[in-house]
């Protein structure tokens, strides 16, 4: 009662009535968090009333959780105080129409990162929808997905303009009160993408979002709901980078995935957000829930994922298989080095019958970085001839470092099957200088054996994709051996 | 119902309250044990599911009874009682325990040669109390729940071997565990210590058994210590009451080069949770444990394997499988950790479980936890029912539903069985595991068939 009180007074005194601070080029709120942050991040965007409830009962919820600390992770505590809830780049009246319209600063900064939309508008038809921390700025590819009815689109515009898809789906994969970061998402969402594909189409082009963080002190709250309807197909690629940043940064995304009856969704993504320096200091905090929901028979859920920056992961891509004979899939490429922790995995919850998931998590673990595998496979007592395989592998460079396996299965169910295998080792020396003896030099050995041991995740990865992750994974060993 | 709370503190009261009548109640070091341990046990309460190690395992059932502590010896038992639970056709040095308490009368230690210690906890403490004084709660470290504390805070009697160096023992120690429900729910606490001194080498064979029907709760534990270039290999048949609480804890501590080989078979019990700390502390020690598990209905068997590599050159392998039927529940968590200094380990863990009914229910949890490099650890786990090709070759060729599930699962168990170099044991846990597939109703077989 008090502490409802205490909110009531705080938002009566409306201390963030004035509190925009503009500097040169983005709006941000100061840091805190209270009843009115959530009250003007929704009145920012133009949210219908409905948005405003459901993200304050998810603020509510939040402040009488507490903070999970059952991981295999070190941290120090989070002062969720000090973090800013919305930072949005300063735009013009009515917004940018066109490229042309964007700020040239800002494409500068996509240059840079070796991702200039000019360029990606024509690559293999790959739409692009860009955020820049937390307001889309740029659309492309929006009329050839018009025509084949998929839409695709920011959260908030979503939130306004398919104001009934929102309401029907958000939230009903990682409800507001799922966990203590998906609470928090779920108040101060800024925003994300929205993805809908009709009933049986096949959605033309790969879909692909960039992530960026480019404010300091700023989460990133990002929301991201893609919808299936029967019979349709997607694959959507997520891709992240991060400035160099001296304070550790929040992320807490979240993620559902919805695929009805025989719909199909592949979501791939890389990770490279900065990691912290040499002595960990700074780096992103990642903790991300992404849920799959396979509701209709036969659908089917794909996760891809390459984990290699960030100082601390912790997510788990995970599938309820609840149509009849849906299919759950989990493919994970994990890579810490110095100081930078990952407990990272996924859940299979298998309830319809002949449901079906693999796993397939590469772990590898460099300097004094820990790699944590954690995984749940359950078999309710409606999963009759469900099948599981599991297979984790960890491999370690440097005698620093840890690697972890922790999977969990339940069964109730008899008929359904599951099959788990781990190993941990390092790479071997016999390997290693049967690739000297030809004249490797020891790093590029360490490569080669090294996306040998990915290899089968990769070839999850959509090409563009699967060359990057190639490349990421080269750069993020580099001068991890020796 | 209790709350954990109120039994908690019942358990502290009562246990208090008989600490005057413990053995060795005059001496200070183990007086001063006892109580460290009671503060443990006030400090840590009862286990609760959000712990890790007890997710699986609800304590409910067990806080449903009134459980009265027993520490002196049962009235007598004849030696045609307990004739026919010793092992046939093997010489072995019986030592016989009833409720925990030592019955010399009905036990054999005739044969035993000069300058080793098979025996009583409880005789060793009054007459010669320095080897207890010295290694009782050395392996066992402080407490790590309730339980174990409660154990500790009420040493009394148990089974007692001391090896002195490079002495091998021929013949097995056989121990024989007997529970003799009473009226009222009963508790009683054996604490075990085996020390193997450097070069040593003996078989403990232990074998849990009940006589009637009625609710107890057995809170073991058993400290083993397998010193320098010794070997043990320990050998437990758990066939306690159906109706029966079980926990034992064993805490097993390897030197270098020793050899530690571990079958457990557990049978028996309402609630059965076995926890096996195995600590390899010096360079070259290697382990086998292998276990086998049934379940039916209204059972619970929980095994905690914590294997700790501590430093190189170790080498552990563990293989567990279970077989559940009815609705049988069954609880494996196992896991290895390696710390920073033991490279060169080389450790695999396995898990099997077979489901031959709907109802069962298995939770599987392997666990690795890695910190040195050069290593090789494996660990894996599975979960499912008999092949229905294999049931169908198996009827094709004449063989009824009953007879083919149960010829495929002492298949199964028999990796386990045949790993166990006494004979007599692997007989007697076969037939008891053919006698349970027996009693199993046909339709379960057919219905994996489907």
């Amino acid at each position: 009662m008090s502490a409802s009180s205490e909110i009531l007074d705080r938002f009566v005194n409306g201390e963030y009535e004035h509190g925009f601070v503009t500097d040169i080029e983005s709006d941000t709120l100061p840091p805190g968090l209270n009843d009115s942050v959530v009250r003007t991040i929704s009145a920012r965007k133009q949210e219908p009333e409905w948005m405003l409830d459901w993200r304050l009962r998810a603020y509510h919820h939040w402040l009488g959780m507490s903070q999970p600390d059952w991981a295999h992770l070190r941290q120090p505590q989070i002062d969720f105080d000090s973090i800013s809830y919305y930072s949005a780049p300063k735009r013009k009246k009515d917004g940018p129409k066109s490229l042309d319209e964007v700020d040239p600063q800002i494409l500068d900064t996509y240059e840079k990162l070796g991702i200039p939309l000019e360029e990606q508008k024509a690559l293999a038809g790959v739409a692009v929808d860009a955020v820049f921390d937390s307001v889309s700025v740029a659309t492309t590819f929006r009329r050839q997905l018009t025509e084949a009815g998929v839409i695709f689109c920011s959260m908030s515009e979503a939130i306004r303009e398919y104001p009934d898809l929102i309401q029907q789906y958000l939230g009903s994969v990682v409800p507001h009160t799922d966990n203590f970061f998906a609470s928090l998402n779920s108040a101060v969402f800024s925003d994300g993408t929205f993805v809908y594909i009709p009933a049986g189409v096949r959605c033309p082009m790969e879909l692909s979002t960039y992530f960026r963080i480019n404010e300091a002190r700023t989460g990133q709250f990002e929301r991201t709901l893609i919808v299936a309807a029967p019979g349709s197909q997607v694959s959507y690629l997520e891709g992240c980078t991060a400035p160099m940043r001296d304070e550790n940064q929040l992320h807490a995304a979240v993620v559902e995935l919805i695929a009805m009856e025989d719909a199909s969704i592949k979501y791939s993504t890389v990770q490279n957000w900065y990691p912290g320096d040499a002595r960990g200091r700074g780096g992103i905090y990642n903790f991300v829930t992404k849920r799959g929901d396979c509701r209709g028979d036969r659908s089917h859920i794909s996760w891809t994922q390459v984990e290699t920056g960030s100082a601390i992961t912790w997510k788990y891509p995970s599938c309820i298989l609840r149509g009849n004979d849906s299919v759950g899939e989990f493919h994970s490429v994990a890579v810490t080095r110095g100081q930078q922790q990952a407990d990272t995995g996924t859940k299979m919850i298998h309830m319809g019958r002949n449901t079906r998931s693999t796993i397939v998590s590469k772990g590898i673990s460099a300097g004094e970085a820990q790699n944590t595998y954690r995984g749940l496979v359950r078999m309710t007592p409606g999963a009759e001839n469900a099948r599981n395989h599991t297979r984790c592998d960890s491999l370690l460079i440097g005698d620093r470092c840890g690697a972890h396996t922790f999977p969990y299965m339940e069964s109730r169910n008899p008929t359904a099957r599951i099959e788990h295998e781990a190993t941990t080792s390092r790479i071997g020396e016999d390997q290693l200088f049967y690739c000297r003896q030809r004249g490797l030099s020891e790093e590029d050995a360490v490569s080669l054996l090294v996306n040998g041991f990915c290899k089968e995740v990769f070839n999850e990865l959509p090409m563009e994709f699967a060359v990057e992750a190639q490349k990421l994974l080269n750069v993020t060993l580099e001068g991890a051996v020796g | 119902m209790n709350t954990p709370e109120i039994a908690m503190q019942r358990y502290h009261d009562s246990l208090t309250g008989i600490q005057p009548s413990l053995t060795g109640a005059e001496l200070p070091w183990l007086a001063g044990k006892r109580r460290s341990a009671l503060e443990d046990l006030t400090r840590l309460g009862l286990p609760q599911r959000r712990q890790e190690s007890w997710r699986y395992t609800s304590i409910d059932k067990l806080l449903g009874y009134e459980l009265m502590p027993v520490t002196e010896a049962m009235a007598s038992l004849q030696e045609s009682d307990i004739r026919h639970l010793w092992l046939p056709d093997l010489q072995t040095h019986r030592i016989l325990f009833v409720n925990g308490r030592f019955v010399p009368q009905l036990s054999d230690l005739s044969g035993l040669p000069a300058g080793i210690t098979v025996g009583s906890l409880r005789d060793l403490i009054r007459c010669n109390p320095i080897m207890p004084a010295r290694w009782l709660g050395h392996a066992s470290g402080a407490s790590r729940h309730a339980f174990g504390a409660m154990n500790s805070a009420a040493i009394h009697d148990g089974l007692v071997i001391d090896l002195p160096r490079n002495q091998r023992l021929e013949r097995p120690v056989e121990v024989l565990q007997i529970s003799m429900g009473r009226d009222d729910a009963i508790l009683y606490q054996p604490r075990n210590l085996v020390v193997l001194e450097a070069g040593s080498e003996a078989t403990l064979i232990e074998r849990h058994v009940c006589l009637g029907n009625s609710h107890y709760f057995h809170n073991g534990m058993s400290e083993i210590l397998v010193q320098e270039g010794a070997r043990l290999e320990h050998l437990r048949i758990q066939e306690e009451s159906p109706a029966a609480s079980f926990l034992h804890g064993i805490f097993a501590r390897q030197a270098a080069d020793s050899r530690y080989e571990y079958s457990g078979f557990s049978l028996g019990g309402a609630w059965a949770r076995t926890e096996l700390n195995l600590d390899l502390q010096g360079e070259g020690a290697h382990a086998r444990l292998d276990g086998l598990y049934t379940t039916g209905s209204n059972q619970l068997t929980d095994y905690h394997l914590n294997i700790r590599h501590t430093v190189p050159g170790c080498r552990s392998d563990t293989r567990f499988k279970g077989l559940l039927h009815g609705r049988g529940r069954a609880v494996f968590d196992g896991s290895i950790v390696v710390e920073k200094e033991a490279q060169k380990t080389e450790a695999h863990l396995n898990n099997a479980n077979l489901l031959l009914s709907r109802r069962a229910e298995v939770d599987t949890k392997p666990q690795l936890e890695i910190h040195a490099d050069d290593v090789r650890c494996s660990h894996g786990a599975t979960v499912g029912q008999l092949e229905p090709i294999q049931l169908f070759y198996l009827r094709s060729r004449g063989i009824d539903a009953l007879d083919a599930q149960r010829m495929l699962c002492m298949g199964f168990a028999g990796e386990i069985l045949e790993q166990c170099r006494i004979r007599p044991v692997s007989d007697i846990v076969g037939r008891a595991i053919e006698n349970e597939l027996n009693a199993l109703a046909p339709e379960v077989a057919g219905a994996s068939s489907d």
